[in-house]
């Protein structure tokens, strides 16, 4: 089994389709939604993917061939560790505990796993040590 | 019972004898070893902080062009500086925004530029008179290139600070970070039990003149630092709230951008970090026993900042081993606490400090003047010029 996060993005014709369960009875996937989001040009979903390797690869391209822009996450948020005090303001605003405090060394280590790509961090600390990733 | 003077402590340092301890150790020393032997083996505790310092800025002096120019308007890297001065002096102001594109970039980047060795975009204007005929100039500057450059902080290394939350039903963007609605979190900004104005909480070794650990180079202790105030609450020992600042002095040649680092809080605005170690010289059983206090001995109120008032009371008071364990009980809910002060880099000076002592790069200086001992600070009120009289 693996785990991987993808942010999905529909077009309005496709908002109505019965996609994520299909996912789920088709190909045997299990998934979380981390983020949704529906605008005038469509929606746009984040979520992550648990199941076998093969049958994420088959999902993905089941939602491509309907018309789903899929977009792999890996890195959307960096941390530059130079730039890092370790102060821990970011601790506390992380909704996910993606950051968490090291009480051993006193410095902050960023959990990219358990990451949701909501972008608090971002705009929360104050030497700009936590990037989007372009 | 013991005591020890300044010199005796110099002339340790300088055969290389000293004992010199970080905080920490000595905390740790005193608990195993008791209060009256560590007092008799410790010559020096050394401390430190690393926080956002909003009031703190430099003083540079450009040296004179060819014509020369009496400069009356100056932009570092399009960021406004200070020039009510003489003719090509100017104090470049770490909260400064740089005009035109808003709010990201100011003072404290131009001074952790200029840290960092890197060219700064100079540019003035003068009004031209007969013995500074020039009336604008457009150059670039570093730290090689300048006369003098060093920053003068008028308020850092505050004793003790507020605890920050916030209890209405909106994000509140604020000088200590974002604050979450409905006691979403909770910030603070000390290093408690590191922190330099905590462990000579009388500031009986802190004054004028004493020499300091400031932004990685040697900096000393000006004056009393702007809202400087000595009646406070105080909890074993320890003011329990904001009470004494210094006024900080120091060459930005020799500084690091490791301990001086511009900060932007999001909708609040720009500051700057710095870094202030200072030695806490252990005269006697007394200074051991402040030097050595814990933080579950040191306590700070915490303050709802939705109310926007100088006068919002403390709803409590939590001691820095709540805070600093992640989490704080307010009102019966668990709330995630964030320091904006790295402890981190809070140890990393004390560790630097007593590494300089003991390789003799740092002694220490008796204060040529104390610190006030009765000041309280005062309010500013819409007035008429007979009720300020
Ligand atoms: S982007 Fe959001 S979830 Fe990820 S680390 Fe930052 S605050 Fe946490
Ligand atoms: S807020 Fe920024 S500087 Fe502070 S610990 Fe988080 S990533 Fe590092």
């Amino acid at each position: 089994m693996s785990k991987r996060k993808f942010n999905l993005y529909f077009i309005p014709e496709l908002v109505n389709e019965p996609i994520t369960y299909i996912l789920v009875k088709d190909f045997d996937l299990k998934f979380n939604i981390l983020r949704a989001e529906v605008k005038e040009k469509g929606g746009q979903l984040l979520i992550e993917v648990d199941g076998k390797p093969a049958q994420i690869t088959k999902g993905v391209a089941y939602l491509q061939g309907m018309g789903v822009k899929v977009e792999e996450l890996n890195e959307f948020v960096t941390k530059d560790e130079e730039r890092c005090t370790n102060c821990g303001m970011c601790v506390s605003i992380c909704p996910a505990d993606a950051i968490e405090m090291d009480r051993q060394n006193w410095k902050v280590i960023f959990h990219l796993d358990k990451c949701i790509a909501c972008g608090l961090c971002v705009s929360s600390c104050p030497p700009k040590a936590m990037k989007l990733k372009a | 019972m013991l005591k020890r003077t300044y010199e005796e402590i110099n002339a340790k340092i300088e055969k290389g004898d000293a004992v010199v301890m970080t905080a920490e150790e000595a905390i740790q020393l005193v608990e195993s070893q008791g209060i009256e032997k560590a007092t008799k083996e410790v010559d020096v505790v050394t401390t430190g902080t690393f926080g956002a310092m909003c009031s703190s800025g430099a003083f540079i002096n450009f040296g004179h062009a060819e014509p020369p120019i009496r400069m009356s308007k100056v932009w570092l890297n399009d960021v406004p500086a200070y020039t009510g001065l003489a003719a090509v002096d100017a104090y470049i102001g770490a909260t400064e925004e740089r005009e035109g594109d808003g709010h990201e970039y100011g003072g404290a980047h131009v001074i952790e530029s200029l840290i960092a060795g890197e060219a700064v975009h100079l540019r003035a204007t003068g009004r031209g008179t007969d013995c500074y005929p020039r009336r604008d100039i457009d150059t670039y500057i570093s730290l090689k290139s300048v006369n003098q450059a060093y920053m003068y902080n008028p308020r850092n290394a505050y004793q003790n600070y507020g605890v920050a939350t916030n209890s209405s039903e909106k994000a509140l963007f604020t000088y200590m970070g974002k604050l979450l609605p409905h006691y979403g979190n909770a910030t603070y900004s000390s290093a408690g039990q590191l922190s330099p104005l905590l462990k000579d909480p009388q500031m009986r070794t802190i004054g004028m003149g004493t020499r300091i650990f400031l932004g990685g180079g040697i900096g000393y202790v000006a004056w009393e630092g702007t809202q400087f105030k000595t009646n406070i609450p105080y909890r074993n020992g320890v003011p329990s709230s904001s009470g004494r600042t210094l006024a900080v002095i120091g060459d930005l040649r020799g500084m690091s951008t490791e301990f001086i680092r511009a900060l932007d809080f999001h909708g609040y605005g720009l500051s700057m970090a710095v870094g202030i170690g200072i030695p806490i010289p252990i005269l006697d059983q007394d200074m051991m026993t402040c030097a050595a206090r814990t933080d579950e001995e040191i306590f700070a109120p915490v303050l709802d900042y939705s109310i926007q008032s100088r006068n919002r009371k403390p709803m409590m008071e939590v001691s820095y081993a709540q805070l600093r364990s992640g989490t704080v009980e307010l009102f019966g809910k668990k709330v995630k606490t964030s320091s904006l002060s790295s402890y981190y880099k809070a140890k990393v000076i004390a560790e630097r400090l007593k590494k300089m002592i003991n390789e003799k790069q740092f002694t220490l200086t008796r204060p040529a003047v104390a610190m006030p001992t009765d000041r309280s600070q005062k309010v500013l009120e819409v007035c008429s010029k007979e009720e300020v009289l």
